[in-house]
């Protein structure tokens, strides 16, 4: 043990501040625990969906048009019978979980630094605290899109050798099947970044994944049998249409293949997941710029 | 940033309904330590945070080398700041704790093995934090803030937690650092360690400043200007005739004599002139402690 430093060391010149926030998020997240516990979660659930895409699937394929529905309910059936649908379908199975574990870790990246009081030692370090939240949705976006990469992975000679089982082609071809791929990726980019914007809003870590999860599971589907009855009971078509206002729904709109009747295009779910962005970032970074940290 | 001296003007922490710190000016030279005193809540910890920009200031300027800290370019480089002992994620480990930080500030990761062995901390690096001492989360706290190897050192409440080994190595890590002309800038409430550590000290009470100087100034100008001399003689009239008028005598414990006016050198030149025996001549000290209580007597630390 030493007490003095003979000579002063060399510390190098430091590379381009983004890459070295990046890098140092990059390194926070793989020296503890929560993103291989995260990742197990994701990839079991993704197993999960897949059966029971498959197992839709199957059904839509087998099952004839049931009689005496209305035409506009008839429609609807028909498309999900569609083979570049339920491709579209497969190939983006585990989506559902997959964007709540992005957006859990996101949630963490962000509020350990309060939970374990790191936040100090972080700000320490780079006083400029907007460019590290922009370091932190950027690490979330990249660790959103290496689920992504890896659950394409598995589901991609998944699907294709359920398809071949109905002598179906792999579709990997079609233009609405690459879309709905790519378009997966984006969602889990978009969800990771909706995880740190949700963390600087609220602070304590249990109370953010907490009230993440909650709304995530419960809220879109509380909200959409409310959206439902109100549609049904006072017969205003337009009522179901906000349930497209809610991140989950949205972003399972972005990535359908093809756009079933009755719904809007994809990629007003697209929108409505980047405008979440936005507005939660922003009012994110703007709060963390001035707030006292102790 | 040439110096590293720190200038504190006029800065204040308005909260809700405490004035945490209060118009509050001071100096910290380099290459001494300077000891920061008051009692819990004075204020101290919020006025570090001002200083480190992890507070905002309601009104007031805190610099470090003439610039703000969240306007140093590389701030590590500059300035090292030990603020809480619990500073870590749990399931980190040591050395991977200082990896990040080594990351965020661009300095090779070879850096956080050369400051672990500075602390000592090179056996424990591979454990997680969790399983850390109170007194090796300071020791890691410190090798975080030597990383870039700043002019400035910052630290608050470092001897908290530690065992009279560790407050020794502390003392002697801090003066070594203050003798290559590093500032260092020390909070603490123990005041008997600072007294033993600090060149300088800045006391503050209820948000505000008290006192600041050199310890020995502080220490003899609230004592108010001399020094006593607590002596214990069989013939005190006899002595006090021999000091003349210039000296004073108050009766103290167990019949000593404390005598004021006069050094000790003096009492006892005059004892051996007078022929008069002596059992006891000490210079009576007062300390930091004792100045400390006086200064801050009144002012509730609990606000």
């Amino acid at each position: 043990m030493t007490t003095t430093t003979a000579a002063p060391p060399t510390l190098g010149r430091p590379g381009p501040a983004p890459l070295r926030l990046m890098r140092s998020e990059l390194l926070k997240i793989i020296t503890t625990n929560a993103w291989w516990l995260l990742m197990i979660g994701a990839l079991a659930l993704l197993a999960l969906a897949f059966l029971v895409n498959a197992i839709g699937a199957d059904f839509a394929f087998n099952q004839p048009t049931p009689e005496g529905i209305p035409a506009e309910d008839r429609a609807a059936f028909e498309a999900t019978r569609n083979e570049v649908y339920q491709a579209a379908n497969l190939y983006t199975s585990g989506q559902f979980f997959g964007l709540m574990f992005v957006m859990l870790l996101g949630i963490v990246l962000m509020t350990s630094e309060f939970f374990h009081q790191t936040a100090t030692a972080t700000f320490l370090t780079t006083p400029h605290r907007t460019a590290v939240v922009l370091a932190k949705l950027a690490v979330a976006a990249l660790c959103g899109a290496v689920l992504w990469a890896l659950t394409t992975a598995l589901t991609v000679p998944a699907t294709a050798v359920f398809l071949q089982r109905y002598d179906m082609p792999s579709h990997l071809g079609d233009w609405p099947v690459q879309r709905a791929i790519m378009l997966n990726l984006l969602a889990y980019a978009i969800w990771g970044m909706f995880g740190v914007s949700l963390g600087v809003l609220l602070r304590s870590q249990i109370g953010a994944t907490v009230t993440a999860v909650a709304l995530y599971l419960i809220g879109t589907a509380a909200v959409q049998i409310i959206l439902t009855i109100l549609e049904q009971q006072l017969g205003w078509d337009w009522v179901s249409n906000i349930q497209y206002a809610l991140p989950a729904v949205a972003s399972a709109l972005m990535v359908t293949g093809t756009d079933l009747p009755g719904e809007p295009a994809w990629w007003v779910g697209g929108l409505v997941l980047v405008a979440y962005v936005v507005v939660a970032g922003g009012l994110g970074v703007l709060i963390n710029r001035r707030r006292d940290v102790s | 940033m040439s110096d590293g001296q720190i200038v504190v003007s006029g800065l204040t922490k308005q909260y809700k309904r405490v004035r945490a710190v209060d118009g509050l000016s001071v100096v910290v030279e380099p290459g001494r330590v300077t000891g920061f005193l008051g009692p819990n809540g004075a204020g101290k910890t919020t006025t570090l945070r001002m200083l480190l920009n992890l507070v905002t200031p309601t009104a007031g300027t805190a610099t470090i080398g003439g610039v703000r800290y969240a306007d140093l370019d590389q701030p590590l480089r500059h300035v090292g700041a030990v603020l809480e002992a619990s500073s870590a994620h749990k399931g980190r480990t040591g050395r991977n704790h200082l990896r990040v930080i080594c990351a965020a500030a661009g300095f090779p990761a070879r850096r956080a093995d050369e400051v672990l062995d500075l602390v000592g901390l090179a056996p424990a690096a591979k454990r997680k934090f969790k399983g850390y001492s109170l007194g090796m989360r300071q020791r890691l706290g410190i090798a975080a803030a030597m990383l870039g190897n700043p002019r400035v050192l910052i630290l608050d409440e470092p001897a908290n937690g530690l065992d009279p080994e560790g407050i020794r190595w502390m003392r002697d890590l801090l003066r070594a650092l203050a003798d290559q002309g590093r500032t260092i800038f020390v909070s603490s409430h123990l005041l008997s360690e600072m007294e033993l550590l600090a060149h300088d000290v800045i006391i503050i009470a209820a948000g505000r400043l008290v006192a600041q100087g050199p310890v020995e100034q502080v220490i003899s100008g609230m004592a108010g200007g001399g020094v006593r001399v607590r002596v214990r003689t069989p013939q005190p009239e006899k002595l006090m005739a021999e000091l003349g008028s210039a000296a004073t005598a108050q009766p103290g414990e167990d019949g000593a004599l404390l005598v004021t006016g006069v050094d000790a050198p003096a009492i006892g030149a005059a004892a051996l002139r007078a022929s008069v025996e002596l059992h006891e001549l000490v210079a009576d000290r007062p300390d930091l402690e004792r100045v400390f209580l006086e200064l801050t007597a009144g002012k509730a630390a609990i606000r």
